[in-house]
């Protein structure tokens, strides 16, 4: 299992994901720095106030469209000239290239999201932020929005290694994001969808005392369900898949 | 030969999704609309914009993002082809020339686009009827607004097209395009030289026709950079 990891690492590291990471801190940027940050009046805390907004964009349609550039980008090598074959005829089993492949993906994404934080650091210091930095807020958001792709992430690696072009995976990733920007609107509908969880997870404005941003029960319903869904609907595809 | 590479191309997008996307385009954008009036006609009625005036801005609102997805999502498809087979060398080999090759990759996807476009014309037209929204129909705001937007993105179409055929991985272009649709997204705050803020149809003229022009021009520019580099590199 270690080795596999190892040789994934390998691959992706060989196929152009640095620019495909570090778009996420330059779209941080760019939200944070073009945005205006002096919509909120003065007693909001300024990173905060910050924040609601760069998440906002970033969680409702960065952070689910990267998702599946990441998912396709680590099938990329086993779709070209027989890679699947190849990596399967070795010692390994198809639950263990499975896991593996989920396993660095979370991780990648792990990776995009402490860069965002980044990002929110250096806007607040182009605008000149005094506020104590609201360090708990943050990582409540940061690991909230990275546990709220991991369906996201799992329906993504199965649509890519069932698709061999980019564009066919991402058109499923598209169709499913686009309505967030009414479900979130919605009070009803937009709890229990997916791809809403991101921006509930990552709203600064959020209930405080729970561990995340949205209630427990919403976080194991909807976002452990639709990721046991998708996970093992993807794994047993592959387990199917011809070669 | 234009003629005839148009048509292979459009054989070589056959049962591959591509026309069912193009139908959904236009089918998902007036659909996000039959759920914001579903859900909210009547706070429509009460605020007094419940009609035609107000729904075409509510369409075109959502218009531009759909439409440059749609863009990425195309562009991509259309390099993949040659791309996932290594087909580049046997369809250069062919006797036509390159820009003829580049020129009707575009062509088929403008056609694809303006599909798009009048079926959202049409759809909007549709759901507008049915809703009975107040006024006469203005077809001609229709049209035209409908049709600015997909002149006013002509530019990220070269762009696209261009990033999408020159790159081996297609994780560049798509990347590209995310950024592209999170810049439509903030359209609002943009300065009015870049061209994902122009199919917003926003500027500080408020004249929409200044970013169609601006699309056409700079669009066919655009193109023909693409082209020439196109021309230029080597067929691997």
């Amino acid at each position: 299992m270690i080795s596999l990891l190892q040789s994934e690492w390998y691959k992706v590291r060989k196929s152009n994901i640095i620019y495909i990471l570090f778009a996420a801190p330059l779209v941080g940027l760019l939200i944070g720095i073009v945005g205006g940050s002096s919509v909120f009046p003065v007693e909001v805390n300024q990173w905060a106030g910050a924040l609601l907004m760069m998440n906002l964009t970033y969680a409702l349609l960065f952070l689910p469209l990267v998702t599946g550039v990441l998912a396709a980008t680590v099938c990329r090598y086993e779709h070209q000239a027989g890679g699947w074959k190849q990596l399967l005829a070795l010692p390994v089993t198809r639950g263990k290239v499975f896991m593996s492949k989920y396993l660095l993906l979370i991780m990648l994404v792990l990776v995009v999201q402490v860069l965002y934080l980044g990002s929110i650091f250096v806007v607040g210091i182009v605008h000149g932020f005094t506020d104590s930095f609201p360090m708990e807020i943050v990582w409540k958001s940061i690991l909230g929005g990275w546990v709220a792709t991991f369906p996201l992430v799992a329906l993504q690696l199965w649509m890519s290694i069932l698709f061999k072009s980019f564009a066919a995976s991402f058109s499923v990733n598209v169709i499913f994001t686009l309505p967030t920007i009414l479900a979130i609107n919605s009070e009803k509908f937009g709890p229990y969808y997916p791809w809403a969880q991101p921006v509930f997870m990552m709203n600064v404005g959020g209930d405080t005392s729970e561990f995340f941003f949205i209630p427990w029960e919403q976080l194991i319903t909807v976002v452990g369900g639709s990721f046991l869904l998708f996970f093992i609907g993807g794994f047993l595809y592959f387990q199917r898949k011809s070669v | 030969m234009i003629g005839k590479l148009i048509r292979t191309d459009f054989m070589k997008i056959r049962r591959k999704g591509i026309w069912f996307l193009t139908v959904l385009g236009p089918f998902g954008v007036v659909a996000l609309q039959m759920v914001n009036y579903g859900l909210r006609k009547d706070w429509f009625i009460q605020q007094d914009i419940y009609s035609w005036f107000y729904y075409i801005r509510n369409v075109i609102a959502f218009t531009p993002f759909a439409l440059i997805l749609g863009i990425v999502i195309l562009t991509s498809f259309m390099a993949s082809i040659e791309n996932e087979t290594n087909a580049w060398k046997q369809v250069i080999a062919l006797p036509v020339t390159k820009w003829g090759v580049y020129l009707s990759k575009y062509t088929t996807l403008a056609i694809l686009l303006v599909v798009s476009t009048c079926l959202l014309t049409l759809f909007s037209l549709g759901f507008g009827m049915f809703l009975g929204l107040d006024g006469g129909i203005p077809y001609l705001d229709l049209i035209k607004y409908c049709f600015y937007t997909f002149f006013a993105s002509l530019p990220v179409l070269g762009l696209q097209l261009w990033v999408a055929l020159v790159s081996k991985n297609q994780g560049i272009p798509i990347t590209l395009g995310i950024f592209g649709v999170i810049l439509s997204y903030m359209a609002y705050f943009l300065p009015d030289w870049l061209i994902w803020k122009w199919p917003s149809l926003d500027n500080q003229w408020d004249e929409p026709i200044i970013n169609v022009c601006l699309g056409l021009a700079v669009g066919l520019a655009i193109y023909l950079v693409g082209m020439i580099d196109f021309m230029r590199r080597d067929v691997k």
